[in-house]
């Protein structure tokens, strides 16, 4: 009878041994108490609609024209700011332009193999601001005197204004994913360029509206030139009329009011 | 500076019933020299240097000097999760329910160790919890018990109970080597542990109402010994109060 409660008192004893194998494990394990995190809930991106063609489209060098024209140098439509182009469409962060300049097919092409490289197409999309060069530069061969009419065309070129986007990006992403690639193209542009999310747009405008609204200074570059105070004229030109100082020739001036 | 001199009136249109008043200028000289839109900064005319330090923006200037005041800062109210919720919900519901909610801090202490442990509290009905701290202090600062907010920092645990077993929680804890205990909130009164301590080793309610009820008797009592002794007993303590008295009113 002893015997066998014995036998099974040991039986037990090794089923506990076994039941805990890892007896002297257990013994180190720290307690540890859930912290609380709260993470951001993730963008609901359910209402985005990819195009067909996620990708930039090529860009021809020359314009497909029948007759070749040569053009004026005609520098004013790099001059001021662009009345175009200067709203989002369907994306959500662009590329906008901090002065005025002319891009070269070199330049979109740049654009064009950058963007469609380190974005991915299967959640974001890019789509070009502007048309194709269609503005012909000439140019004058090597080591030729002045005279004998005006070159040959050399390229083709866009004129590009302040404030126009140049190109738009959108898709299921977030600023922080899109702003190291579009700010690398940006840096590589003819004029100054920044990487504008629509908000930061917007936020750009207001700050412009708050300094008119709260400037304290009552002699305005606006009042003097329109008044011709001074007989500042003299030295203003008509742009200066309509942009306000903001402007000279193609760069802007930022803190201009 | 070529400059060919010629004045004259606008010219006159057909229909031309008003007087278009107006003429063009005497001198109109010829501009060289670069274009207006130039590839490097042009140079400024100096009038028009002038014009633009003129009319630069000048900020509105505020009531007082920056630094006058200290700034306000402003309180951002957290973001409460619903798990914050539930836990601050649980966290009334203890502080309704039990007297004593007592504070310690964990150093270290292993799984086995806290089973030992929590083993040892059952016995006496006291409970261990965990309550992160941030959670812990927001539910203080809104109730009644902000001043136990300084107690909670670091690896907090509390230990709650419905009656206020003090002297046995300090035993426990007294044994333990990770548990240092912090502070208690003992019946709405927050105690350090010395004041614990002390409170541990006050008699129990029944035992401090038997010491009263002795003491408001000891005066009867005495009166009835005395009478129960020897009378001379008694003269001798009257004929000294009586010298005491005398020597009081003499000393006066």
């Amino acid at each position: 009878m002893i015997s066998l409660i014995k036998a099974a008192l040991g039986s037990v004893a090794t089923v506990c041994a076994h039941a805990h194998p890892n007896g002297l494990l257990h013994s180190h394990l720290k307690v540890l108490t859930a912290g609380l995190k709260t993470l951001e809930i993730p963008p609901n991106y359910s209402d985005v609609v990819l195009p067909d063609k996620p990708k930039l489209t090529f860009m021809n060098k020359v314009p497909n024209l029948k007759k070749v024209q040569k053009e004026m140098k005609k520098l004013r439509d790099i001059q001021g700011p662009t009345q175009t182009a200067n709203t989002f469409t369907t994306g959500q962060y662009a590329i906008v332009a901090m002065g005025g300049g002319y891009l070269r097919w070199g330049h979109i092409e740049m654009m064009r193999l950058t963007i469609n490289r380190k974005t991915d197409s299967r959640t974001t999309f890019a789509l070009w601001r502007f048309s194709a060069p269609y503005k012909p530069i000439t140019r004058k061969g090597l080591g030729q005197r002045m005279g004998g009419g005006k070159g040959a065309i050399d390229h083709y070129v866009t004129p590009i204004r302040f404030g126009r986007l140049i190109v738009e990006v959108g898709g299921k992403v977030e600023l922080a994913e899109v702003e190291k690639v579009l700010t690398e193209v940006a840096k590589k542009l003819p004029f100054p360029a920044k990487v504008m999310s629509r908000e930061t747009l917007e936020a750009f405008h207001q700050a412009q509206a708050d300094l008119e609204k709260n400037n304290q200074n009552p002699w305005t570059f606006r009042k003097i030139a329109r008044g011709n105070m001074l007989g500042i004229r003299k030295v203003l030109s008509p742009f200066d009329l309509k942009n306000h100082g903001r402007f000279t020739g193609k760069f802007y001036f930022p803190g201009r009011v | 500076m070529a400059a060919t001199l010629c004045g004259k009136l606008l010219p006159k249109k057909a229909c031309d019933r008003v007087f278009v008043p107006g003429w063009l200028p005497l001198t109109q000289s010829i501009r060289h020299g670069s274009k207006a839109v130039t590839r490097h900064r042009k140079p400024m005319h100096f009038i028009k240097q002038k014009l633009m330090a003129v009319t630069q923006y000048i900020p509105p200037k505020p009531a007082a000097p920056r630094g006058a005041y200290a700034d306000e800062t402003t309180v951002v109210k957290e973001q409460e999760s619903p798990l914050m919720r539930l836990l601050k919900r649980d966290l009334e519901g203890i502080f309704r329910d039990c007297k004593m909610v007592a504070v310690a801090q964990n150093n270290g202490s292993t799984s086995d160790d806290m089973v030992m442990l929590k083993y040892r509290f059952q016995k006496h009905g006291i409970m261990v919890k965990f309550f992160p701290n941030q959670v812990m202090r927001s539910f203080l600062s809104e109730s009644i018990y902000s001043n136990m907010a300084p107690l909670f920092i670091g690896p907090t645990v509390l230990l709650v109970s419905k009656e206020p077993k003090v002297k046995e929680m300090l035993s426990t804890l007294r044994v333990t080597q990770q548990m240092v205990l912090l502070g208690a909130c003992i019946d709405n009164t927050l105690m350090s542990t010395q004041g614990l301590a002390s409170y541990a080793k006050l008699p129990s309610v029944t035992v401090v109402q038997g010491q009263l009820v002795s003491g408001l008797n000891t005066l009867a009592s005495q009166t009835s010994a005395l009478l129960q002794r020897h009378p001379a007993h008694l003269t001798a303590l009257l004929q000294q109060y009586v010298a005491q008295q005398a020597e009081a009113e003499e000393a006066t």
